[in-house]
């Protein structure tokens, strides 16, 4: 039985070579005792998980714990540099994405790898995507929800989703875990994480809908982490909106949830019943393997949870575990 | 076979009067944009108000029949908070708004009962309220999700939640003063359609983690729009508890196990996910609303409830009445 996690989380090993060698990785140091944390910028400070160290053997072990069979790696957003100026962005992209591919070709039947990319200057984005996937062997970028404040509707940024569609580049949306929304109310009782993350996931996909860009960009391949958040839940209030309010309407001719089932959604939805909701929502073929790793502690992993499910026939987790990521990363 | 609305509004009479020729309501005033709009200007924000929100409580009832819709439990506008104004400001139209609904409730008592809005900035004046307004025959009252910017679950409103337990207050919150979603952008009527149902899931992660479900056993919540996001989410608010710190606040049952200690209503549009909503919390927690008179109102909400396939005719008569009779004694 195959599975293929499009969602697993990962720092660099440049990146650690510069921070234990003293020195700042772009702008970040380690804080405090043990190397545990990292201050990113003014305001944000992460802790590091050790797993998020792993050679790639390491992780391979981890892996077979886990009955995992293939990884899709990407930077960790907290360390994302869209904050950085456009050069310093666009060094870090290249050096995140040279180590991303090579990490990828220590074992190529495990792993398969996301870019990221310096969007706080959309030509080099381009470049850099071209770069990744026509040279590098990735399957696509990691990208954040928002970019300092901007949302992804704007303009700006067509030209990249056009990139991404005319190479078959997969487009995987991620938030900020602690960093997001939610910090504009309150950073108390685990909010950011509990609500503001779904809430930045859901708005994602109402951006990508109602900004038009997936009405532009017919063929642009794009998966939303934490299964797009509440976003289906919520739907029948989004077509509700669409029929009364014209400023709904600029940009799409049909109600939003004509385009759901062009998306995709990772399993990270945290029940059953939201997962057999999701299913429901957007259709078998759109639903796919993630794990979050190596945060969330799946019971008993995070292919097991899938197979245990009750409410699924085998023809549906196989399409979630593997068919669908195979079909659409070209594994 | 009855049909009570929880979530349906009124802007009352006594605005459009005072508003009249340029006059002002408590510093409330009212313009018309190019089209002939009404708008309300509170503030520096502007509120737009469809025709029916200067309908008479007798054209009121005449929809109201046409709808098929017995009873309107009555709360005032949601733009009309004013807790960002002066305390005094608030402290009026608040009293001005819950007379006037106490005149309607008074006058049809068969088809008006009677929710009030409580000048939250200043939760002595609030309190104080309440209780007047619980005096009078209210059934409790409608509130934001924040009170400029901070949550309910802060230590200075529990003597709020202390009084609305004790009173027997059932308190419904409502977005009024924006939502987080206005924080990224003003789009597609997104800080609606997409904030509305984050700020409610807020209010529940903030009453419950915080603690007021807790101190507040027999406190009665109801969450509009279903509660937003909530019991969709609640899976990822479970993890999120797991991983708190220990405090005299942190619940010792997971937020999921509170999921039944509220009430909901049933805007939430698409026949999927009220059902999920019904199972998620259970049949005997789904309360009737139509959001009554605005543009995200429900559509022949009656004839929608009775016709769907996924629920039971026991389901559909609990929604339609039977809970909100047994809940606001009507």
């Amino acid at each position: 039985m195959r599975s293929i996690d499009i969602h697993a989380h990962t720092f660099t090993r440049s990146m650690f070579t510069t921070l234990d060698s003293g020195q700042d990785w772009y702008g970040m140091h380690y804080e405090g005792e043990g190397q545990q944390s990292l201050f990113i910028k003014e305001g944000k400070r992460v802790g590091i998980n050790p797993k998020l160290r792993f050679t790639p053997e390491e992780r391979i072990e981890d892996m077979d714990r886990l009955g995992t069979e293939v990884q899709v790696v990407s930077l960790h957003t907290q360390v994302f540099g869209y904050h950085l100026d456009a050069a310093a962005g666009l060094a870090q992209a290249r050096e995140v994405n040279d180590d991303i591919a090579e990490f990828v070709q220590e074992a190529p039947q495990r792993f398969a790898g996301m870019a990221t990319l310096p969007v706080q200057d959309v030509g080099a984005a381009i470049t850099e995507l071209d770069r990744s996937v026509n040279t590098l062997g990735l399957k696509g970028a990691e990208l954040d929800t928002v970019v300092n404040g901007r949302n992804w509707d704007e303009p700006e940024f067509l030209p990249l989703f056009q990139a991404a569609e005319s190479m078959g580049a997969v487009l995987f949306f991620h938030p900020q875990p602690q960093h997001n929304i939610m910090l504009e109310r309150t950073n108390r009782l685990a909010l950011p994480n509990c609500v503001g993350v779904p809430l930045e996931d859901t708005l994602l996909v109402a951006t990508l809908i109602f900004g038009g860009v997936l009405e532009k960009c017919p063929d642009l391949k794009v998966c939303v982490a934490h299964g797009g958040g509440p976003a289906c839940f919520g739907l029948g209030r989004l077509d509700r909106g669409w029929q009364v309010r014209s400023e709904a309407r600029v940009n799409i001719s049909k109600p939003p949830s004509a385009y759901m089932r062009r998306l995709y959604y990772d399993t990270v939805v945290m029940s059953e019943t939201a997962l057999r909701f999701l299913i429901d929502s957007v259709g078998i073929d759109r639903v796919v393997l993630g794990s979050d790793y190596p945060f969330v502690p799946w019971d008993p992993s995070p292919a097991g949870w899938v197979q245990g499910l009750e409410s699924l026939t085998q023809e549906e987790k196989d399409r979630i575990l593997w068919k669908n990521l195979e079909e659409l990363l070209g594994l | 076979m009855r049909s009570i609305d929880i979530h349906a509004h009124l802007t009352p009479q006594c605005f459009w009067r005072a508003t009249e020729n340029g006059g002002d309501w408590h510093s409330l005033r009212r313009e018309q944009d190019s089209r002939g709009r009404e708008i309300a200007l509170v503030g520096d924000r502007r509120g737009g108000l469809p025709p029916k929100a200067r309908w008479t409580p007798e054209e009121r009832m005449t929809d109201m029949d046409s709808l098929g819709v017995d009873v309107h439990v009555l709360s005032p506008y949601s733009g009309f908070y004013n807790y960002g104004l002066d305390a005094a400001v608030a402290i009026a139209t608040s009293r001005d708004s819950n007379d006037e609904i106490a005149q309607m409730v008074k006058s049809w008592p068969d088809r008006f009962a009677g929710l009030g809005t409580l000048p939250m900035q200043d939760v002595k004046a609030a309190i104080a309220e309440l209780e007047r307004i619980m005096q009078a025959g209210f059934k409790g009252a409608m509130i934001d999700d924040h009170v400029n910017g901070k949550l309910l679950d802060e230590a200075e409103f529990l003597p709020f939640w202390k009084a609305a337990e004790q009173s027997g207050a059932l308190i419904l919150f409502h977005q009024g003063d924006g939502t987080i979603v206005d924080f990224r952008t003003d789009r597609y009527h997104l800080p609606n359609t997409i904030g509305n149902l984050a700020d409610r899931a807020v209010t529940f992660c903030s009453l419950v983690l915080g603690g007021v479900m807790d101190a507040c056993p027999d406190l009665k919540i109801c969450l509009s729009h279903g509660g937003g996001y909530t019991c969709y989410g609640i899976g990822r608010v479970d993890r999120g508890w797991r991983g708190l710190p220990d405090s005299p606040t942190k619940p010792e049952q997971p937020p999921s196990a509170y999921l039944n200690r509220f009430y909901y209503d049933c805007i939430v549009y698409t026949e999927e996910s009220l059902r999920y909503l019904i199972d998620q919390v259970g049949a005997d927690r789904v309360l009737f609303g139509t959001d009554w008179p605005y543009d995200m109102v429900f559509d022949w909400p009656v004839s929608w409830i009775l016709a769907l396939e996924s629920l039971s005719q026991e389901e559909k008569e609990l929604i339609l009445w039977k809970n909100l009779e047994k809940l606001l004694d009507l």
